[in-house]
């Protein structure tokens, strides 16, 4: 309410809305230009003439200006960090308030504690730090935010928004479209929200009562969830276009790649596999390959090795071209698992599979030559296929333009059809939790503005940049954290979360090796 | 020390500290000289004289003004564009308002250009043809510097007189200029200033360079963030736009940054 206020003194006394607000020396600077500049043209007035219209006119872009700045607040240059993330969290941000002990609360973020646990950290990969010894564990740091309750009842529209699929991308829109007053239903077809984050995240990963509390919060805020309906079977998507003013379609990627081999109907299905074992079941299969080198392979691998299999995982580039998160990777290996890089399956016979050798180039791009004559048998018993996976949007065929590979055509964030909207991993494909939670900010602007009927270019502009006080501390040279993990021979055996969380004073220390670079590179 | 060399040179271009006295503006031996940067010879308080109101004199005089044009390319050969980083008052100005913590906002890579617009066709063609400075009569620093402290502190009145729309159109074009410079990176170097496009054309040449190791840098951006024109120098050393105000140098975290003498 502060930006409020600070509006309308500004409106009225050029520069009072920025003292207002606290920044002194902004309010100061813009009265002396703007008074000083009425009181010379006062001083030295010889008569009106056509040129003073464009003094008044430089002064109402002035007082423009002035407004909008009471209304934005201090703008800055984005550092690497923020730039990487493709959630759009600001974590030089939080992390100043880490090591500034400040009061002041991080605005709610939707799956913050999960984005601290499965998140492959883009923005740790561009962190200027690294330039000095290594990046700052900017995920990790997560732990440590004093984060805001959810903020969701200001005011209320009477439109309502339907959302299909309560997986992170559905939900986190939900979210977001709660916040700004709409009414929102989420269909969702198996029994539990959660999506991908239940389905097939390893409880290793992420334990179940970390992802209950996070979603607990978002429903908390006066979400409608309808779980057990099928949109298609149980509920046409017309009888929902006609219930609600917009639909957010948020199904997700599920359907897994085919590698079109000999013996393919033998093989299990990686993502069938993690979704049994979440439920519960066993497997003793003995020895078994898995071929893939995502987090899925990995997180397969890391099941099955936790119920006593002997498992080797085939990749057909080199190691360090997994698209897997490397930390995960080592961790696997610590646990015992093989990793053959540089092959593909040709044929699974029964209790065998004929391998071919491969030329891959660096990097995961780049055409992947099969050597001649490089077959090799391994004995296995049982071979994974957790290649990726690619969305299913079969039933909104009929409604929408739909890609090759099955993701849905999205143009300027619009599908084809005026009143659906789609995002998540039906329109990327398989991409990350952060890439859903931001798209779902986005879809949820887009929908935002269509919905009021603001062209999204000029809505988006409008956006009050956050930006709390933040301190530049000095350079500190501090080693990064070694975060902790549980006993490699104590976690192999159970399904228990892997990584530990740090200590409140290790986390501080962390947080202070951040160079905070918006403020300390500025000219 | 950018910041202390920038203060020293504001002091020695403009310190006539008699004016104050006199209320004229110092006509003494130094004014034959230019000095490198954009300094209004018209201010009270100024020694020497702008190189761009000299060159359009003599443009306005249709001659062919060697002595400006050896002194830019001396300058520019040397150095390239480091003056307009370490001794350029309004440049210095310009930084200071960028350091208000307001809105800001980033200007299009075309805008650059705009320059060459100002020096070709503003400061040569249609003064060429008109024979009246048509820069001076637009600069902002002009105004600023020169134009308000002499109409404020005329005594006589005549100067006074003087003023009309052209006046007031300056006075139009000044607080544009600076309310873009607080919300912009050294708006007016970057856009206008007709000395900068000179200078720019000598970057790639001159004997001070910048080389960025390509192998070291992690392209972290700080250089960009840091750099008052907002040149991303880890992409394009010499870029037109590089001040050589080695503020990057300072803070590249890897060392990639240096500069040589050719
Ligand atoms: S040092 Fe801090 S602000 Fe800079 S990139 Fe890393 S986390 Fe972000
Ligand atoms: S600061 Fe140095 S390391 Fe970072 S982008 Fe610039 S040149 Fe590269
Ligand atoms: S690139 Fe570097 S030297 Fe050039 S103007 Fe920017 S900060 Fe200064």
């Amino acid at each position: 309410m502060k930006s409020a206020k600070s509006i309308i003194i500004s409106i009225f006394i050029v520069g009072g809305g920025q003292v207002y607000e606290g920044r002194l020396w902004v309010g100061i600077a813009f009265a002396v230009i703007f008074y000083g500049s009425i009181f010379l043209m006062k001083n030295i007035w010889t008569g009106l003439n056509p040129a003073f219209w464009g003094i008044v006119g430089v002064w109402i872009l002035f007082w423009l200006y002035n407004i909008y700045d009471a209304y934005k607040g201090a703008t800055y240059d984005k550092p690497p960090c923020e730039k990487a993330c493709p959630a759009g969290i600001t974590p030089w941000i939080y992390i100043n308030l880490i090591a500034t002990d400040s009061k002041e609360e991080y605005p709610f973020f939707p799956f913050f504690k999960i984005l601290e646990r499965i998140c492959p950290a883009p923005c740790e990969d561009k962190c200027t730090r690294r330039g000095i010894d290594k990046p700052v564990a900017i995920k990790y740091l997560k732990s440590a935010v004093k984060m805001s309750p959810p903020q969701c009842n200001h005011k209320k529209r009477d439109k309502r928004i339907g959302i299909i699929g309560a997986g992170p991308c559905g939900l986190a829109a939900g979210y977001f479209l709660v916040k700004k007053g709409y009414g929102v239903t989420i269909y969702e077809k198996e029994e539990m929200p959660g999506g991908v984050l239940r389905t097939f995240i390893p409880e290793f990963r992420l334990s179940s009562s970390v992802l209950d509390e996070e979603i607990e919060k978002i429903l908390n805020c006066g979400i409608e969830l309808k779980c057990g309906v099928r949109v298609g079977a149980d509920i046409s998507l017309d009888e929902l276009l006609q219930k609600y003013d917009a639909l957010f379609v948020a199904t997700g990627a599920g359907k897994p790649i085919k590698l079109n081999i000999l013996g393919e109907e033998n093989c299990l299905n990686g993502l069938e596999l993690l979704k049994e074992i979440k439920k519960g079941k066993e497997f003793h299969l003995g020895r078994v390959g898995v071929v893939g080198g995502g987090n899925t392979a990995i997180d397969v691998a890391r099941s099955l090795i936790r119920q006593g299999n002997k498992v080797t995982i085939y990749y057909r580039r080199r190691i360090e071209d997994m698209p897997c998160e490397h930390e995960d990777r080592e961790e696997a290996r610590e646990e015992g698992i093989e990793i053959v890089p540089l092959c593909l399956p040709q044929r699974v016979e029964d209790g065998r599979v004929t391998f071919i050798k491969t030329a891959a180039p660096e990097g995961r791009k780049g055409r992947i030559e099969i050597m001649p004559d490089s077959e090799f048998e391994v004995e296995l018993d049982r071979l994974v296929l957790a290649c990726g996976q690619i969305p299913d949007s079969a039933f909104l065929r009929k409604y929408l333009k739909v890609n090759q590979n099955g993701s849905i055509k999205v143009k300027n964030g619009r599908t084809s059809h005026p009143k659906i909207f789609a995002g998540g991993d039906a329109v990327l494909g398989s991409k990350t939790l952060a890439h859903a939670v931001g798209q779902a900010k986005e879809v949820a602007d887009l929908i935002d503005f269509s919905l009021r009927g603001i062209a999204p270019g000029i809505g988006r502009f409008f956006k009050k940049s956050y930006m709390p006080r933040v301190e530049v501390l000095p350079i500190k040279d501090l080693p990064r954290i070694k975060i902790p993990h549980r006993d490699v021979e104590e976690r192999k055996n159970d399904f228990l979360e892997v990584e530990l969380r740090a200590s409140e004073e290790e986390l501080r220390k962390e947080a202070d090796r951040c160079l905070a670079c918006p403020l300390r590179y500025r000219p | 020390m950018k910041r202390i060399v920038q203060i020293v040179f504001v002091i020695i271009h403009n310190s006539y500290i008699p004016a104050f006295f006199s209320g004229g503006i110092y006509q003494g031996v130094l004014k034959r000289y230019c000095t490198p940067i954009l300094n209004c010879w018209g201010c009270p308080l100024a020694w020497y004289s702008c190189p761009m109101g000299a060159l359009q004199h003599f443009i306005g005089l249709r001659l062919i003004p060697f002595y400006i044009l050896g002194i830019f390319s001396t300058v520019g050969m040397t150095i390239g564009r480091m003056s307009c980083g370490w001794i350029c008052p309004f440049g210095f100005l310009q930084d200071i308002l960028y350091k208000i913590k307001s809105f800001k906002l980033k200007l299009p890579n075309w805008c650059s250009y705009l320059k060459y617009v100002m020096l070709i066709g503003v400061a040569v063609f249609v003064v060429y043809l008109t024979e009246e400075p048509w820069f001076c009569k637009l600069c902002p620093d002009g105004s600023l510097i020169a134009g308000i402290p002499l109409v404020l502190a005329d005594r006589s009145g005549d100067l006074r007189a003087l003023v009309g729309w052209h006046y007031y159109m300056k006075i139009a074009i000044l607080i544009f200029i600076l309310l873009g410079s607080i919300g912009i990176k050294r708006f007016f170097c970057r856009t206008f200033c007709p000395v900068g496009a000179i200078y720019s054309v000598f970057n790639r040449f001159s004997l001070l360079r910048i080389r960025v190791n390509k192998k070291r840098c992690i392209d972290c951006g700080s250089c960009q963030l840091v750099c008052p024109m907002d040149v991303p120098i880890h992409r394009s050393p010499n870029h037109i736009d590089c001040i050589r105000c080695l503020d990057c140098k300072k803070v590249c975290p890897t060392q990639a940054i240096k500069y040589e003498v050719r």
